[in-house]
């Protein structure tokens, strides 16, 4: 019940939003999620007690840079007191979406949350301010790269939330940075809905300081003949958890993902993904990566649902891990519901560590052990970094990787 | 010649060499010198131990040093790192050169190629100047160009794995090249090619160790001696002529020696 009193405590109910008061309400019937439950039964409890702890905190504290500067050729926008939104409207087929809009469009995505498989995203819509609010419709072919981002505070939890239109036959790159701060916690939840013949690059990059904590959702709809290309990668977190809902509405869409997440000391990071079939002909293809150093622990749980009505869907979901300590823990469960017979789905995971041929034969070449591994890495991370869009002309993730992280 | 050579400080030398991996005896008691300007080679059936030994002189780690020492330019390099003996001048050249998807071949063979010229206190290269120098070396073992920007020996076929592995011989100039059956797997005129570039890099200062089966390789590149080996120990040594009566009578022959010994 702890974190319902400290919202109700910060703000009285005359000063919540209608969005805040549905989901408070929601939540007063489940203040936590059910730990036994599928989703939260590997979740450190403690860690995420941690990321609970923090008081709660609307504004902004001033942003440093630490990414690229921008460019004439990138619209950059940051969710809360430094959006430049009314700037961005002028030169583009982009507008904020209306309060009556959003608030439509939400409560019908509330009505079809489930108290403890949505848990995250009602937590952050009860947190979420006006301002931290980002609603976004977009239209045309010809919008350049979008750079998103979304940053806690030191010492508090901020919640944040965007919200994406896509208008038909649009065309996008966008990428979403989510930064920690020192012993922060940031939530953040993203809606996304794709009207027919939308095609979308989205990147969501999140990586954290000392402590930092992350719940990271987002709820993806798509219309048919869409395509979603997801590229994501999460490191650098105390504690962090990325829940990806893809619905294809009507079927007759693609949806790519590629994801991955480096966990290091006593970390967890974990991705949990469901993606459903409405209607047929759906494609999906997915990959999910883990690397676990010292103590740490990754988990990757992917639901594929396919009903009867999702007739010759062709879906595969492939986990890949590596371990590269002893005392690491991975935790993979690809899993597939099938209810209609004529498809084409796969599943696997694998979990390995540092292949030692591989290895000796670089070490015997006069490259270093650590040098070696550093190439067998990237090579790793290259496959999904080079699917993130946007960063992979301006963000030298690679380097970040493998010699700052 | 022979009395030339010996003049001169070996470069490496195996003093009754034992081994283990898994506590199972592979080696025991192998010894072989090689002085700068020789070409051994080394014969004998299939698990006989030739491979392990080479393994072994390149320091993989999986195998356990028993007994025995190994001295390279009078330095002995039980303890060092593969990637020592590696930068100072020994070169393995793999009977089946692994792959490695996704690091680029250029990138693999410029950083090697760079970890060996900071031994030798060479500048080390820029990509620019490195694809100068590889351009000159991909001539001698007549590969081509695009080779370089695909992943280290993904998709080569078996010749194009083994000339890679010369053309990594060629930009690393080891003062001892290992090669292990380095012949297997290639037709006639990939051999010569093959051959021709191990006797171009190959001078008066540096040794070769050919391990090979078949007398094809050894019509092109003549050893000054021909060791058999069997159960993990050398059982016969001899000149260019023995690899011809191998040749003629088959291993079973060499089966006598074990008896002698």
């Amino acid at each position: 019940m702890e974190i319902i009193e400290k919202i109700k405590t910060n703000k009285s109910i005359d000063n919540q939003t209608e969005i805040q008061k549905i989901c408070l309400n929601k939540l007063q019937s489940s203040p936590l999620p059910n730990p036994k439950s599928e989703p939260w039964r590997l979740s450190n409890k403690s860690k995420f007690s941690d990321l609970l702890d923090y008081s709660l905190n609307e504004k902004d504290t001033k942003f440093d840079t630490p990414y690229p500067n921008t460019s004439q050729n990138i619209i950059r926008l940051v969710i809360g007191d430094n959006c430049q939104i009314k700037l961005i409207e002028e030169n583009y087929s982009i507008k904020e979406l209306s309060e009556d809009e959003l608030v439509k469009y939400i409560k019908k995505q509330i009505s079809c949350f489930d108290q403890n498989e949505n848990w995250s995203e009602l937590l952050n819509l009860s947190l979420s301010c006006k301002k931290n609010i980002l609603g976004l419709k977009i239209n045309g072919s010809k919008i350049p790269p979008i750079e998103i981002f979304s940053h806690a505070s030191s010492n508090s939890l901020n919640a944040k939330t965007l919200v994406i239109f896509l208008e038909k036959n649009c065309d996008i790159d966008l990428l979403q940075v989510n930064l920690g701060k020192d012993n922060s916690s940031l939530s953040q939840s993203t809606f996304f809905c794709l009207e027919e013949n939308c095609s979308v690059n989205h990147g969501v990059v999140s990586y954290g300081e000392s402590k930092s904590n992350l719940l990271n959702s987002l709820n993806v709809i798509q219309e048919k003949n869409s395509e979603y290309n997801l590229g994501s990668l999460h490191f650098k977190f105390n504690y962090a958890r990325f829940e990806i809902s893809i619905k294809q509405s009507a079927g007759n869409a693609k949806t790519n993902i590629k994801g991955m997440q480096i966990t290091k000391k006593d970390e967890q990071i974990s991705t949990y993904t469901k993606i459903e079939f409405k209607g047929p002909n759906g494609f999906l293809d997915q990959i999910n990566k883990s690397l676990a150093d010292d103590k740490s622990h990754a988990i990757f749980e992917g639901s594929i649902i396919v009903p009867k009505i999702a007739q010759r869907t062709d879906a595969s979901q492939l986990s890949r891990n590596l371990l590269l300590s002893n005392l690491a823990q991975i935790d993979t469960k690809p899993q597939l519901e099938i209810i209609a017979d004529d498809v084409k789905c796969k599943h696997g995971a694998t979990i390995s560590q540092l292949n030692e041929e591989e290895l000796f034969y670089m070490r015997t070449r006069g490259i270093t052990l650590t040098e070696a591994s550093k190439l067998q890495l990237s090579s790793y991370f290259q496959e999904i970094i080079t699917f993130i869009p946007v960063s992979k002309d301006r963000w030298d993730l690679l380097d970040k990787l493998l010699n700052e992280n | 010649m022979q009395s030339k050579m010996k003049e001169l400080d070996p470069i490496l030398e195996v003093e009754n060499l034992s081994a283990s991996t898994d506590n199972l005896p592979i080696l025991k008691g192998v010894s072989l010198t090689v002085y700068p300007g020789e070409i051994h080679a080394i014969m004998g059936r299939n698990g006989c131990g030739k491979s392990t030994l080479s393994k072994i002189i390149a320091g993989h780690p999986s195998y356990n040093i028993t007994d025995g020492d190994i001295k390279f330019l009078g330095e002995n390099i039980k303890s060092q790192e593969p990637e020592e003996r590696a930068q100072s001048g020994i070169f393995l050249g793999f009977q089946y050169p692994i792959e490695i998807p996704g690091v680029s071949n250029l990138e693999f063979l410029r950083v090697s190629t760079n970890a060996r010229r900071k031994f030798l206190n060479k500048e080390e290269l820029d990509t620019f100047d490195f694809e100068e120098l590889v351009k000159e070396k991909l001539e001698l073992v007549k590969m081509d160009h695009a080779f370089l920007s695909r992943s280290v020996n993904q998709g080569f076929s078996g010749g194009e794995k083994k000339r890679n592995e010369i053309l990594q011989m060629a930009l690393l100039e080891p003062k001892i090249a290992i090669l292990d059956e380095t012949d297997s797997g290639l037709d006639i005129d990939a051999l010569r090619i093959v051959a021709s570039g191990i006797k171009k890099i190959s001078n008066s200062q540096t040794g070769v160790i050919l391990i090979t089966h078949y007398q094809r390789l050894l019509d092109e590149i003549k050893p000054n001696y021909v060791h058999v080996m069997s159960d993990g120990q050398i059982i016969k040594t001899g000149g260019s002529d023995l690899a011809l009566e191998l040749e003629k009578k088959g291993y079973e022959w060499t089966d006598n020696f074990i008896k002698e010994i």
